[in-house]
């Protein structure tokens, strides 16, 4: 490590003047991304804001047709929680084939969406699910949130306080890891709510995750993973790497797609 | 000195073996008068220290006071000129001590094992991404890898050759082509009722020894110097820092107590980092030490051969073979280094198990803007090996017959027992008895017929079931490396100390060797002593390697202490006025007769009567005369046999897989320690599994590897392992006259893999029987959904 600035303010109000303030300021939250970054010099910034003693920034709740997760709550909260099972199974699955118990136990909701990595899974249930995300200053849609690898919607001193996710009548997630770094290779996130069906795909994509809308209407005449037999995203914007071509992981996007829409249906 | 030298664990041995495996499996039975410490499974000689953490590897090591920390100062470029090296700001950057360049090289700037064409500093080419171009010596290692970073090298780059294509675009070697077979090839394929032409891609594989490349060497006087090296080979580390230094080898000793994994990574490639420290501490006065990055570890250090292979088989409607005509190309990288002996052994096991009435065995040894391809467990040979199974699977689509079959009908027998290099197959009995038990104890028709129909079903996931049969051939082709010595000295409290020429690298070999030994002075093993191999105690030394460690040491071994022990026997007949031969050692006493004395007691009785309780032992491997220049002779004193079953089920539709079974039959002579043995094989067999599935290396077109870390580069975990995995020893004695008649364990076992590879195919053709798979390896799951794809699945 080197040397920065290190602040742990007591509240969301503090949290927002000292990001403001800071000329290269980052805010810690699980620290699963930030610290490893840090250590290879990908992320080298000047003062470092841990978010952990801001208080109101955990909890699960359920509020009428809606799940609320605060910003601060790690993973394993979410995997572990009664609520969560019952409201958005699919959520609880996602989190439990998320990472490994290190990054489960210390990595956030709200770390993993500001950071808006590629290959990470919690991008694709809020676009799948049409999650609402909740800063200090506004209310953003997930369609709006995402903007590309490693980009957000969020502007300069903005937080997230917390996710607000309508529950749906059907949602399944698949992904395929990676064998060695154990990342998404492709993950796909379907959900159902009302006529609504959105898809939404991480880990392929050259710009991020992003919504799969062939597949959506595809889904629309039956929500079955047979509506989607023959179905192949194109490979033009598919991430081409060391870790898989374009087709493969085009290939995969099909294939996780009908297993997410089994697995949906299997509730 | 106390009674116990090895330490705690000896006495417990017979228990803390594995529970699933016997510890006798697979032994000679034991009588009365038979052997007591050889075919009996003892744990490994430092399992007690492996588990507490107090194995010193060399960067345990105490450093001495002054000691530097080197970091190599790598290309940024994989071919051209050097343009220019501005290395002023390595040498202001905090804690450098002195920066060293191939110009402060007293001697020949040359590691090579042979050829004269490798430096070990560049000084006017870069030929790989990542060479070795400076050296950094500082206060510590930190500090050396920061300044190793600053220099400023201009090269004017080339475009690199990566490829097999790229090399034979340019028509580069590194050494000429070599062919050897028999008969007419051409007209036996016309001949042929059928014939199939093939193309197989072989990836290379990263050793990833647990305990990366480290070296650590000490100043004397007179221009004496000590290098502790992790290697393989002791004896070129000592040659190879002479030649640097210009001094006479006498003035160097190369020490080794243990190595933290090797796998042939270590054989010749373990040198170049003893010369660099070597030439530090001399440039310097002080002692050096290089412990290398594991990322620089990948990018500076050859990896298995990367192979195409390219095919023609001629057979008939039964699937036997009559002929095979096939030319192996091997990515050798930018030098010679071990590739000769590599390649031709991958052509000495391109017939693996099989009888080729006529083949022609062709090789091109190409030149690649890559590390250099180096030794790695298996030598070429599972390449070869690979290549055959593959055209026997073709063989089995193509015939409608089970693979098994084919493999059965093609396997060396009596009669069909010459190789393609003119040697006899001795022991087909062998061979088949194998294949065949393992037919049986695995229930493979039974299996077989379960899969099929379980494929028949029609759905996403596959199973898979291949045997597949390994015969390796055991000795150096390097006729003159088939030699060993060893020296051991009885002290006059009866304790021995033993030393031999062999490395430890885990494989266990120190403590088989200490088996031989205890056995002939019929001492318990806690009372030999093993000391680290080092040049000034045994010289003129073999590597460690061709599996050959035990076959060699062991022998030399037995022959040191069965020099002293004459001279002991000698001493008790004369004592007891009894004959020499009627003198026995065993359970830690001597007797002849109603007579009888301790070890330790007749070991003061000959010190009084000046008898001398120290000798050296030597072997040499007899009955072995191969010619490479006619392809003419016995290049193996005896093959070690094995065969395994392995299952998988195939996800066609993403390509995931999983090994669901494995059997595995395997042949070690009259095992030395079936426990070690048996740890042997699975290691071997896993890390055979990895190359075959999970290992890619990828380079990118400018010559640099992208997959040099555990997180681009899946080796097997201990959950890769079959969860349902049986190994037998196969009850055997060698027929050669090797150390106890045990068989070398180290390199077959890789091969087994063969099996995974082979039942990954199988599930895939019964997507569309009929036709040959078109998997290359390694079997990723991208490559396994490519071959479904091309037969028609995978959606």
């Amino acid at each position: 490590m080197y040397a920065f600035e290190f602040h742990r303010p007591t509240s969301l109000r503090q949290a927002a003047s000292l990001l403001g303030k800071a000329e290269d300021g980052r805010l810690l939250a699980g620290g699963q991304s930030l610290l490893p970054m840090m250590k290879l010099r990908l992320a080298s910034p000047g003062t470092v804001i841990d978010l952990g003693a801001v208080p109101g920034m955990t909890g699960i709740e359920r509020k009428g047709r809606s799940l609320v997760i605060g910003a601060m709550t790690r993973h394993a909260e979410v995997e572990t929680s009664p609520v969560v099972k019952e409201a958005i199974p699919a959520l609880a699955h996602l989190v439990s084939v998320l990472g490994d118990p290190a990054v489960r136990n210390r990595g956030t909701i709200g770390g993993s969406l500001a950071n808006n990595d590629p290959s990470a899974d919690y991008p694709a249930a809020c676009l799948a699910l049409g999650a609402t995300i909740v800063t200090n200053q506004r209310r953003i849609a997930a369609d709006d949130f995402f903007q590309g690898v490693f980009t957000t919607a969020l502007e300069e001193g903005e937080i997230i306080v917390k996710v607000v996710f309508p529950i749906p009548s059907r949602a399944g997630y698949e992904k395929f890891r990676h064998p060695a770094s154990r990342f998404a290779l492709a993950g796909v996130f379907v959900a159902r709510r009302g006529g609504e069906i959105r898809v939404a795909v991480t880990g392929a994509g050259d710009s991020g995750v992003f919504r799969w809308h062939e597949a959506e209407e595809a889904l629309k005449g039956r929500f079955a993973p047979k509506s989607l037999d023959g179905l192949t995203p194109s490979t033009e914007g598919m991430n081409s790497d060391i870790h898989a071509d374009a087709a493969y992981r085009a290939h995969l996007v099909g294939v996780m797609a009908r297993r997410a829409v089994e697995r949906a249906l299997r509730r | 000195m106390a009674a116990d030298l090895q330490g705690d664990g000896l006495t417990r041995a017979e228990g803390s073996g594995r529970p699933p495996h016997p510890v006798d499996r697979g032994a000679v039975p034991r009588g009365g008068d038979g052997p007591v410490h050889v075919h009996r499974a003892y744990p490994h000689d430092s399992a007690h220290l492996h588990v507490q953490g107090a194995a010193s590897y060399l960067d345990d090591l105490l450093e001495p006071e002054g000691t530097l920390h080197l970091a190599v100062g790598m290309s940024p470029a994989a071919r051209g000129r050097i343009a220019a090296m501005d290395l002023a700001p390595v040498r202001a950057a905090p804690g450098v001590v002195r920066v060293v360049t191939a110009g402060d090289i007293p001697g020949r700037n040359d590691i090579s094992p042979a050829l004269g064409d490798e430096t070990l500093l560049a000084d006017t080419h870069v030929a790989f991404h990542g060479q070795a171009m400076f050296l950094v010596a500082a206060t510590t290692r930190d500090a050396a890898r920061r300044a190793a970073r600053l220099g400023r090298i201009e090269i004017e780059a080339q475009e690199p050759s990566v490829t097999v294509e790229d090399a034979e675009r340019r028509d580069e070697r590194v050494l000429p082509d070599y062919a050897f077979g028999r008969g007419d090839v051409a007209t036996a394929l016309k001949a042929a009722p059928r014939m199939l032409e093939g193309r197989l891609r072989i990836g290379g594989q990263e050793h990833f020894y647990l305990e990366g490349q480290a070296a650590l060497a000490i100043p004397g006087e007179d221009g004496a110097i000590l290098v502790h090296s992790s290697t393989q080979h002791p004896t070129e580390v000592q040659h190879v820092v002479a030649r640097i230094l210009n001094v006479p080898d006498a003035l160097v000793t190369c020490e080794v107590r243990r190595m933290g994994g090797a796998f042939g990574g270590k054989e010749s490639q373990a040198t170049q980092w003893a010369a660099l420290a070597a030439l530090a501490a001399r440039v310097t006065g002080r002692p050096c030490k290089l412990r290398l990055d594991r990322d620089d570890d990948f990018a500076l250090t050859g990896k298995r051969h990367d192979f195409r292979v390219d095919y023609r088989l001629g057979f008939d409607a039964d699937g036997r073979v009559s002929a095979y005509d096939v030319d192996f190309l091997a990515c050798c990288g930018h030098s010679a280094d071990l590739s000769q002996g590599v390649v031709d052994r991958t052509m000495f096991h391109a017939d693996n198990a099989y009888f080729l009435p006529a083949a022609r065995v062709a090789s091109r040894r190409l030149k690649t803007n890559t590390v250099s391809n180096t030794a790695f467990r298996g030598f070429g040979g599972p390449q070869g090996m690979l290549a055959i199974e593959k055209a026997m699977d073709d063989v089995a689509r193509l015939t409608g017959r089970d693979p098994l079959d084919v493999r059965l009908a093609n396997l060396y027998a009596p009669g069909r027992d010459e190789t393609p290099f003119g040697m006899k197959v001795e022991e087909t009995d062998t061979l088949r008895a194998i294949m065949e038990g393992l037919e049986r104890s695995s229930g493979y028709r039974e299996r077989r017929a379960q899969v099929d129909a379980f494929n028949a079903g029609g759905g996403w996931l596959r199973r898979g079931l291949a045997l597949t049969p390994v015969k390796f051939g055991i000795s150096f082709t390097l006729t003159h490396l088939n030699q060993a010595g060893a020296l051991v000295h009885v002290y006059t409290d009866g304790s021995v100390q033993l030393n031999h020429g062999g490395t430890e690298m885990g494989q266990g070999l120190y403590r088989k060797v200490a088996q031989v030994v205890a056995e002939e002075f019929g001492i318990g093993l806690e009372r030999v002593r093993i000391t680290a191999t080092t040049t000034d105690k045994v010289p003129n030394t073999s590597p460690t390697a061709a599996s050959a460690g035990s076959d060699l040491n062991g022998m030399a071994a037995k022959v040191a202490a069965s020099t002293i022990r004459a001279r002991m026997a000698g001493i008790a007949a004369a004592l007891w006025g009894v004959d020499e031969e009627a003198v026995r050692f065993r359970d830690g006493m001597v007797a002849a007769g109603a007579e009888s004395m301790t070890f330790a007691d007749l070991a003061r009785a000959c010190h009084q009567q000046r008898v001398h309780l120290s000798a050296t032992g030597f072997y040499r491997t007899p009955n072995i005369t191969w010619d490479r220049a006619s392809a003419t002779g016995r290049p193996f004193f005896y093959f070690a046999y094995g065969a395994a079953c392995a299952e998988v089920l195939v996800d066609t539709l993403t390509g995931e897989n999983r090994v669901t079974r494995v059997d595995i039959l395997h042949d070690v002579g009259a095992s030395l320690n079936p426990a070690i043995d048996i740890g042997q094989i699975e290691g071997g067999f896993v890390q055979g599994m990895g190359w075959l599935t999970t290992e890619e290396l990828v380079y990118a077109p400018d010559g640099r590897l992208l997959t040099h870390a555990p997180a681009t580069y899946k080796i097997p975990v201990s959950s890769d392992v079959p969860a349902d995995f049986r190994v037998e020893l196969f009850p055997n004695s060698a027929r050669q006259d090797t150390i106890y008649r045990s068989k070398a364990v180290g390199e077959p076992p890789v091969m087994l893999a063969n099996s995974v590879f082979c039942a990954i195919a199988d599930a895939l053709a019964s997507l569309d029987p009929g036709r040959p798979v078109p998997l290359d390896a390694p079997a990723t799951p991208e490559a396994i959904l490519n071959a479904a794809l091309a037969l028609g699945g995978g959606r």
